[in-house]
């Protein structure tokens, strides 16, 4: 029911971000200044408005620029999911794309060098040397934002997504049976951290063991 | 000695870290009176042991007596004990959002609950022997690294304990600045003050010890008078320390 | 859009003030600040509650940590929405909800904050404190607390500026805030979604970026502040 939807836009709106936000951190760090400025304005923009004006703004205001044909497409398919999606998703890219720069701000210097001296061009130096070793460095806080993910797809209720919270409050008026539903609704959502945080747990041993 | 004079008794103390025995079996006095330096090769547990006297380390074994009090026994208030132990730090540890004379009174207010008008006159006299009369209301952040451990001193002898304690005192100092605080740690002695250290200063030991303990690895491998450690060590470690650090 | 301004400014500013109860940025910012100043006491009390030699007490509040973390604001709000009245048996204004929603919410990452606050500041100073005599409570009230307000001074501000932007919650409950009051002029015009959205983004964005940049100023003065202490005890 709500709980799989929950899932589902967890993990969603959680591929979208960390792609976008990986991404991101790669151009923040290609030196080009126009590309890091646009970089630094995204992630600027999506921390200093609340997500849920940033889902009100995808749903409600981006929507009405789209084409007609779209619009109504979009209200049969479930608009709000996907809208719900994407608004998440580009939010935690900005903090996922933070995350990475700090990750890669813990490696040291020498490594780039290194593979620059190889012959490496910038995007393999990206892609085989600082992304994995910056994930390693930033899977504590990466985590972490998978737990926020989880606890903001619950913001998409007030667009109407059938996720866990706003199923909860459906069975609630209609049973009436308020401090049941919402209680299981918390265990719900407790089950669901307590597996990120422990899958979040055995990755960073399984990096750490890999690593040093 | 006999154990009526000791201001210090170790008897069968033991402490381990997990499985390494950091004190072996410690069995020791400092008489009243009387300034005992322990030194030795960094690891042997010479900090480990002057930590245990005011239980800042547990021991797993034994029996440590402070003035006639059983330090590890269960009734005890160990905040009181604590008071009357005078600890000085290797790293000052003063409080940076007090200012000197608010460090030293601290005590006197929180433990000794004296009035504060007391208490600071008490502290006034203290930073006056230790010969910074004129830094009363400076931070630690405005005083040499020199001033501020005096001004640790100071503060450990607020509550007028009968031992005081040194864990490496002048070892964070730049060294121009590590006469200033031997000096007062000279004078304590001149005083009568019992006093354990912990110390590289070999020149101070020479002068002012009534004791030497040279310590390696968790145990106590010579107590002798200053002349005997300097001059003829009875130990082959012992020997070896000298040599490395002369 | 700058017309919606025009128009729409003392709306958004107060709500429908002094014709209906206070509302749009004001509240919001009411909101925030009481929030932060209420949660405060409680984040200390927790901190505490989370570094102390009590195992028992270490426990339940880790245990209040994990639960308060584990759990979307939003839940929150609706437990608060209906315990309240049902516990005291009047209706309670969407206002008090909110606000008791987000004390309990905010104490707890205040709370995280001020603990991790706690176990940086250098064990000599515990040390040191305990040495003279001073019980544990002596210790953290007159040493480690002064010292680690100062120090997390920044972060705390910081999570003032997460309580801004969760206020725009307080929508989902008819609370009477900005985003509630932007919804209200979108239903008035109807035909200019994205230009109201937009303009809402644009103030909140203003506000959240002003504060953020005062917090990294203070940051840069409390490192420097730290920095010569540090250098001085090398």
């Amino acid at each position: 029911m709500g709980i799989v939807s929950t899932l589902e836009l967890t993990l969603l709106a959680g591929c979208i971000a960390f792609v976008i936000g990986a991404v991101l951190a790669v151009v923040r760090a290609s030196g080009s200044k126009l590309a890091s400025g646009f970089v630094v304005v995204y992630v600027a923009y999506h921390r200093n408005i609340p997500l849920l004006v940033q889902i009100l703004f995808w749903y409600f205001g981006i929507t009405a620029l789209l084409p007609a044909v779209i619009q109504s497409w979009l209200n049969q398919h479930g608009g709000g999911f996907l809208c719900g999606a994407i608004a998440i998703g580009l939010c935690m890219a900005a903090y996922v794309s933070e995350d990475l720069r700090s990750g890669m701000r813990a490696i040291p210097t020498g490594q780039y060098e290194a593979a620059r001296a190889m012959g490496l061009s910038f995007m393999q130096t990206m892609r085989y040397i600082v992304i994995p070793q910056a994930l390693r460095h930033a899977i504590a806080s990466l985590v972490n934002e998978m737990l926020l993910l989880l606890k903001n797809t619950s913001l998409l209720m007030a667009i109407g997504v059938a996720e866990l919270t706003y199923a909860t409050r459906q069975i609630e008026s209609q049973t009436f049976r308020t401090f049941e539903i919402f209680a299981f609704a918390t265990l719900c959502y407790l089950a669901i951290s307590f597996c990120i945080m422990f899958c979040g747990r055995a990755l960073e041993r399984h990096f750490r063991v890999a690593g040093r | 000695m006999t154990s009526n004079n000791a201001m210090i008794e170790f008897a069968g103390v033991n402490k381990f870290y997990g499985s390494y025995h950091a004190l072996n079996n410690i069995n020791a006095i400092v008489p009243q009176g009387e300034v005992v330096i322990v030194c030795g090769p960094s690891g042997s547990g010479k900090s480990t042991l002057i930590r245990t006297v005011n239980r800042l380390e547990n021991i797993q074994s034994g029996k440590i007596t402070v003035n006639g009090i059983d330090t590890q026994s269960e009734g005890i208030n160990v905040n009181k004990m604590r008071s009357q132990i005078g600890f000085v730090f290797q790293q000052f540890n003063l409080f940076p959002h007090l200012s000197a004379l608010e460090n030293v009174s601290l005590g006197l207010i929180k433990v000794q609950h004296l009035s504060k008008g007391q208490a600071q006159e008490i502290a006034q006299g203290l930073l006056n022997r230790v010969g910074l009369e004129h830094k009363v209301n400076a931070f630690p952040g405005e005083l040499s690294g020199g001033q501020q451990q005096r001004v640790a001193i100071a503060r450990a002898l607020s509550q007028n304990p009968p031992v005081m304690l040194f864990d490496e005192p002048t070892s964070a100092l730049d060294p121009e600045m590590v006469g200033e605080v031997l000096a007062v740690m000279r004078e304590l002695a001149a005083e009568g003050m019992t006093m354990m250290c912990v110390t590289h200063e070999m020149g101070f030991a020479r002068d002012v010890a009534n004791k030497v303990w040279f310590m390696d690895q968790g145990q106590i491998l010579e107590e002798s008078t200053p002349e005997e450690f300097f001059k003829s060590p009875k130990t082959e470690r012992a020997s070896k320390f000298l040599s490395d650090i002369r | 859009m700058i017309d919606i301004l025009q128009n729409y400014w003392l709306l958004l500013l107060v709500g429908q003030f002094p014709n209906g109860p206070l509302g749009g940025l004001a509240m919001t910012l009411i909101l925030a600040v009481c929030g932060i100043g209420l949660a405060f006491p409680c984040s200390i009390a927790i901190a505490l509650a989370l570094t102390s030699p009590f195992r028992a007490l270490r426990a339940s509040a880790q245990a209040l940590v994990y639960i308060v973390r584990g759990l979307p604001l939003l839940m929150f709000i609706f437990w608060a929405y209906f315990a309240i009245p049902a516990l005291l048996g009047t209706s309670v204004p969407g206002v008090v909800t909110m606000l008791f929603a987000l004390v309990i919410y905010e104490s707890v990452y205040l709370a995280e904050v001020i603990r991790g606050g706690i176990q940086a500041l250098p064990a000599g100073q515990t040390e040191a404190a305990r040495a003279m005599g001073l019980t544990h409570l002596q210790t953290q009230r007159i040493v480690v607390l002064p010292q680690v307000l100062y120090n997390v001074l920044p972060s705390i501000l910081s999570q003032f500026i997460s309580t801004i932007k969760e206020t725009s919650l307080g929508y989902v409950i008819s609370v009477n805030e900005l985003t509630f009051a932007a919804n209200q002029v979108n239903s008035i015009l109807l035909t200019r979604p994205f230009d109201v959205y937009l303009l809402l983004a644009i103030i909140y964005f203003t506000l959240c970026f002003i504060l953020t940049s005062c917090v990294r100023l203070l940051e840069l003065r409390v490192e420097r502040g730290r920095k010569s202490l540090r250098l001085k005890t090398q």
